[in-house]
């Protein structure tokens, strides 16, 4: 079943993209709806029945555990149900977002599905490979969103951004993928049990930056807002409800590999408080909508992150369930500013105005979202808050002060930047003029924003989807739930005490007008790209610059560097001086004609001496007992001294003057190569690794072959076709000689 | 195995490296030539000690050099012939063209160098 609905993403995306000439981007976002929407039902049909994980699996290569293997357990049902549900929605929302006309629709909408079929392959992916590769695409697909608009300088820069710190993030997590797969000693993510030691203290930082990065914790937060300049359907899917909480899902699942590791907690407690009171502040400072809702998201991801690295049952619910709520209203708040730029021509607070009376349901929306991020009954995030601000009172010691002014200091800013949010976009303000209004993107908006107010409604049933993810990442979980009415708790004072805060401060700065901030951090990201990208091009400058003689030398001299482990156990009792006594004279005016034709000065004399090297050899070839080879060496060198002595009268009679202390380096390289491929040779010769069935091969060739010359049998019948190939090469290039010598100097004969 | 053979096969190596890695056409081809040896009587050495030619009706089959090396190296030495020519034809083409045979740096490379500055 889930290869059918991945291979359905993928025919969808091709068919999408091959048929953006014809098709207008309102039909072509149609048709990509579908496969989510049948995902989501798919999803919806699992979790209701409740039966186990589908898996499947692809094998590639069995011994390294290459290949894909996908599970979906109630968490990744969970988040098949955001991924392919809000994706539906979206859809449907960009179809009335875009104007009729808009241009490179069948590029956004493949690469919207795409990015729909990379983040199910990301939730579903139980191998560390395939969550991998899957993460990468998601990196990837987001970067083609975010640069959509690609004409404008400051969006491929916010892409570019976004890209190179989600990018450089994924390799830091495949290093923390590898070390943790080595130290379980399997690849599949379910079956990963406890790691400690310094090897887990290292995965643990590396996965976390890893996650980090993706879900946009501090300081790695930077390229979130940028990508706000992607289309709102984007920000809404990709920049709020799915791609970022990827970070966080990886956590939650690599969680129980570093219960021991102490690391893990002190260093995902830090980034994710940072990030709740960081984000929180952004997102008071901005006049953006849209800014305020991006800045909203990073607080709320290190909400999530401080809760996964608390780690106990009850915040690995809490963290489930405000995952899950976080979604919903955060992506239906995404919509109504969507819309709310469409329909007035602006995102800025301070333009904006009365939106109350001029747009109702988007009001009403907007109202019930914000008051379910703010944690406010009667809404799903209400509830979900409850359970965090209750696994924050169970703790003690430092953690409980360190979370505790993440997460309640978190609450009371997440409450002002709501009632900010709210009143100036909404309560009294400028006359903002109102376009008229679009039911495709109504409609999205309302069903998301109605889902916080019917899950509070009917907890029990999203209960029964949280609570089973929730304990697959925690057994402990399975004894809490969301309750509607906790009774008068101490998490309930604070809760309160929390609303009324918040509820003053937004009250207060929403009067004042704010001056739009600068872009804290994203410039000295920028350099940082920037430089890296210069450093390499200096690189590739320095390592490339165009000499083959250079490119020689440095291959060469890796190799030999490469064969000296083979002289460690150089065994030299198999060696003899000479198999015959002829060898070694032989040998001696090999090598001393090959010295020779090396530092002689004219070209002739080189030629003459490549001709004895030739003959020599076809001796040692006699002395082995090849007559064959012997023969055609023979034969080659004539031809080939004839060619020399033809090719050579166009040639100057003199070899021009060799120049410089280059010769040194040459002369220690080629020494250097000799010595290793001698030595090489001499060591693996030691121990033959098996032997030739030479028996074998004389009855086969008498039989089968026809022929008592052994050698030519394999040649003409064994091996025939690489004779053939053989044949083939000598014909290309004898036409390739042909052509280069019928060439004329171009200027003699015009 | 023979040290006369090691002898050989290092020394032509030595040569055909440092040969090839001239500015001279003429000069690189002459050190194909003699690398195109050295792997020859490398795969030849590598096959076990001599012996009898492999022929079943003159030797048997106790008596006999391993065949599969000379097989593979009859291939080697017709193809290297091939390279050889080839580059010869090609080091004749550049001498009409430019006067000499040199082998001159890439000038796209240089292009991507100067673009650093």
């Amino acid at each position: 079943m889930l290869w059918t609905l991945l291979a359905m993403h993928v025919v969808a995306v091709v068919a999408i993209a091959g048929s953006g000439r014809w098709l207008k981007i309102r039909v072509l976002l149609a048709c990509a709806a579908v496969a989510p929407a049948a995902t989501a039902i798919w999803a919806s049909v699992q979790l209701l029945q409740g039966s186990g994980p589908t898996i499947a699996e692809l094998t590639w290569v069995e011994g390294l555990d290459l290949g894909l293997r996908f599970s979906t357990d109630a968490l990744a049902l969970m988040m098949t149900l955001l991924v392919s549900g809000i994706g539906a929605l979206v859809f449907v929302y960009a179809t009335g977002y875009f104007s009729a006309d808009a241009p490179s629709g069948a590029r956004f909408s493949a690469s919207l599905l795409g990015f729909s079929a990379s983040m199910l392959g990301l939730v579903w992916a139980d191998s560390v490979w395939t969550l991998f590769i899957f993460w990468e695409l998601t990196s990837v697909t987001s970067f083609l969103l975010v640069g959509h608009k690609n004409t404008d300088e400051k969006v491929q820069q916010a892409a570019r951004r976004a890209l190179m710190i989600t990018g450089a993030g994924g390799l830091v997590l495949l290093a923390g993928l590898l070390v943790l797969a080595s130290e379980a000693g399997t690849t599949i993510i379910t079956d990963i049990g406890q790691i400690g030691g310094s090897a887990g203290t290292v995965a643990a930082l590396l996965v976390l930056v890893g996650a980090a990065t993706k879900s946009a914790q501090v300081p790695f937060h930077v390229w979130l807002p940028g990508a706000m300049a992607a289309p709102t359907p984007v920000s809404a899917y990709l920049h709020s409800a799915t791609m970022v909480k990827a970070g966080v899902l990886l956590l939650a699942v690599t969680g129980g590999a570093f219960v021991d590791v102490q690391a893990f907690q002190t260093v995902g407690m830090a980034f994710g408080v940072t990030s709740v009171l960081w984000g929180a502040i952004g997102a008071l400072r901005h006049r953006d909508a849209k800014l305020i809702l991006a800045w909203g998201t990073v607080s709320q991801l290190g909400l999530l992150v401080t809760l996964l690295s608390i780690g106990t049952g009850k915040a690995v619910f809490a963290a489930v369930s405000v995952l899950f709520a976080h979604a919903l209203f955060k992506a239906a708040l995404f919509l109504v500013v969507g819309e709310i730029d469409i329909r007035t021509g602006t995102r800025d607070i301070d333009e904006l105005g009365g939106l109350a009376r001029k747009m109702p349901i988007a009001f009403a929306v907007a109202l019930a979202a914000g008051l379910s991020m703010a944690g406010a009954p009667p809404l799903l995030g209400f509830a979900a808050k409850e359970a965090a601000i209750e696994a924050v009172v169970k703790l003690s010691g430092f953690e409980m002060i360190a979370a505790g002014i993440g997460i309640i200091g978190g609450s009371v800013l997440t409450v002002a930047y709501t009632v900010r949010f709210l009143v100036t976009v909404f309560g009294p303000g400028p006359d903002t003029p109102v376009g008229p209004r679009r039911l495709a993107m109504t409609l999205p908006a309302v069903l998301l924003g109605a889902a916080g107010l019917v899950g509070f409604a009917a907890l029990g049933v999203v209960n029964e989807i949280v609570l089973p993810a929730a304990v697959e990442l925690n057994a402990d979980a399975a004894k809490y739930s969301l309750l509607r009415w906790p009774g008068f708790t101490t998490a309930f004072g604070i809760s309160a005490a929390v609303l009324i805060a918040g509820a003053a401060l937004g009250g207060a700065l929403s009067r004042h007008a704010a001056h739009a901030p600068e872009p804290l951090g994203a410039d000295s990201a920028d350099r940082l790209i920037d430089g890296t990208m210069s450093v390499a091009r200096q690189v590739t400058a320095r390592v490339q610059h165009g000499s083959l003689p250079v490119y020689v030398t440095v291959m060469a001299s890796t190799a030999s560097l490469a064969a000296l482990p083979f002289f460690a156990d150089l065994d030299t009792s198999h060696l003899v001086w000479a198999d015959q006594p002829m060898q070694a004279v032989l040998a001696v005016a090999i090598v001393g004609s090959a010295i020779a034709g090396a530092f002689v000065g004219s070209r002739l004399g080189a030629a003459l001496t490549l001709g004895a090297v030739g003959t020599g050899m076809s001796g040692l070839f006699i002395l082995h007992g090849a007559p064959d080879l012997a023969l055609t060496q023979l034969l080659v060198e004539t031809i080939v001294v004839v060619g020399f002595v033809v090719g050579l009268g166009h040639l100057a009679r003199q070899f021009p003057p060799v120049t410089g202390g280059w010769r040194t380096v040459r002369l220690t390289m080629s020494i250097l190569g000799g010595v290793a491929v001698a030595g090489a040779l001499a060591a693996a010769s030691a121990n033959p690794s098996g032997r030739t069935p030479v028996e074998q091969l004389a009855t086969e060739s008498v039989e089968e072959g026809g022929g008592n010359n052994i050698v030519n049998v394999i040649l003409t019948d064994m091996r025939a076709l690489d004779t053939l190939g053989e044949v083939v090469v000598l014909a290309t290039v004898a036409v390739g000689i042909l052509a280069l010598a019928n060439l004329r100097d171009p200027e003699a004969s015009a | 195995m023979s040290i006369a053979l090691l002898f050989t096969i290092g020394g032509l190596t030595t040569v055909g490296l440092y040969l090839i890695t001239a500015r001279s056409m003429s000069r690189i081809l002459l050190g194909f030539a003699l690398l195109g040896h050295a792997a020859v009587l490398a795969l030849l050495a590598s096959g076990g000690p001599p012996g009898a030619a492999p022929i079943t009706n003159q030797s048997t089959p106790a008596e006999i050099a391993n065949p599969v090396p000379q097989a593979l190296a009859l291939t080697a030495i017709v193809i290297s012939f091939g390279l050889t020519l080839f580059l010869l034809a090609l080091a004749r083409r550049q001498q009409v063209l430019s006067g000499d045979d040199l082998v001159e740096d890439d000038l796209e490379d240089h292009r991507i160098a100067e673009g650093t500055t």
